[in-house]
């Protein structure tokens, strides 16, 4: 493990010389990639922080379906008659619920712009070319399976799971066992498809 | 002593490690595959693997958000 990481630093090292990166307080803290350990303790922290301000814990595609029903409304639809909704995710048709009221959302943004602001401070910022029709359709199937799947489960990876867990609520132990389940064909299926 | 290069820039793991897997298994023992990847994750698990099968590898920035990764096959 070691002699990875400073083959990693070494490497880094090569392409821009000079300036912050040089600085090995920068570099740990924004270039190299943090230990798992590191980044789970800080997840952790950050998500007690969150349910201490906002009463609920982290999620992330919650929120990504407000996204589509209000881009829905905007196209001329109404969500807001939809049985998911008034069964499922009520706080969608409260009274003044909107993108700049709704904690998901916002968490969201600042999930987006968290992930730029890291990837320019490393300055490897890229964009990167689509490599074949083949990925762009496998994208959109395994985005809109995931995104359903996400809906029948009442959450994703992150609120069913990472938040799911910790709450002792069961139906996070089951989501964990299905995951594994379904990682292990989805694995099966990119080797003998996909590669 | 062939050296073949991989193309693996614009995709995501765990697709470079698995074709670098792949295309270093069909090659001879001295031989050196060059992996061209844009994915940081790839530059974390293919060195990882790499090290743990026993080859050597560099790790080479050639530019921002850009790597090369050199591994010799050595069984």
């Amino acid at each position: 493990m070691s002699d990875i990481t400073s083959a990693t630093a070494a490497g880094a090292n090569r392409a821009s010389s000079g300036g912050l990166r040089d600085n090995a307080i920068f570099k740990a803290l924004f270039v190299d990639p943090w230990s798992y350990r590191t980044g789970a303790v800080i997840l952790g922290l950050l998500n007690v922080i969150l349910l201490a301000a906002t009463s609920s814990g982290w999620g992330v595609t919650t929120a990504l379906t407000y996204w589509g029903a209000w881009i829905w409304e905007i196209l001329g639809g109404n969500p807001h008659s939809w049985a998911y909704f008034a069964e499922a995710s009520k706080p969608f048709n409260n009274p003044g619920h909107d993108f700049l009221h709704d904690a998901g959302s916002l968490s969201n943004l600042g999930l987006i712009l968290g992930a730029a602001l890291s990837v320019l401070l490393a300055s490897q910022f890229r964009i990167k070319k689509i490599k074949s029709g083949k990925q762009i359709g496998a994208a959109i199937l395994g985005g809109l399976m995931m995104g359903v799947g996400a809906r029948m489960a009442f959450g994703c990876n992150i609120g069913s799971m990472f938040t799911g867990l910790p709450s002792m609520s069961l139906h996070g132990w089951v989501f964990m066992v299905a995951i594994f389940l379904g990682a292990a064909v989805g694995s099966r299926l990119l080797v003998k498809y996909f590669i | 002593m062939a050296e073949k290069t991989l193309d693996c820039l614009g995709e995501a793991c765990p697709v470079p490690l698995v074709k670098t897997q792949k295309a270093l298994a069909a090659m001879e023992i001295g031989d050196v595959l060059v992996v061209a990847i844009d994915h940081s994750c790839a530059m974390k698990n293919i060195p990882e693997w790499a090290d743990k099968a026993g080859h050597n590898f560099e790790i080479d920035e050639v530019e921002g958000g850009r790597w090369d990764i050199v591994i010799e096959k050595v069984n």
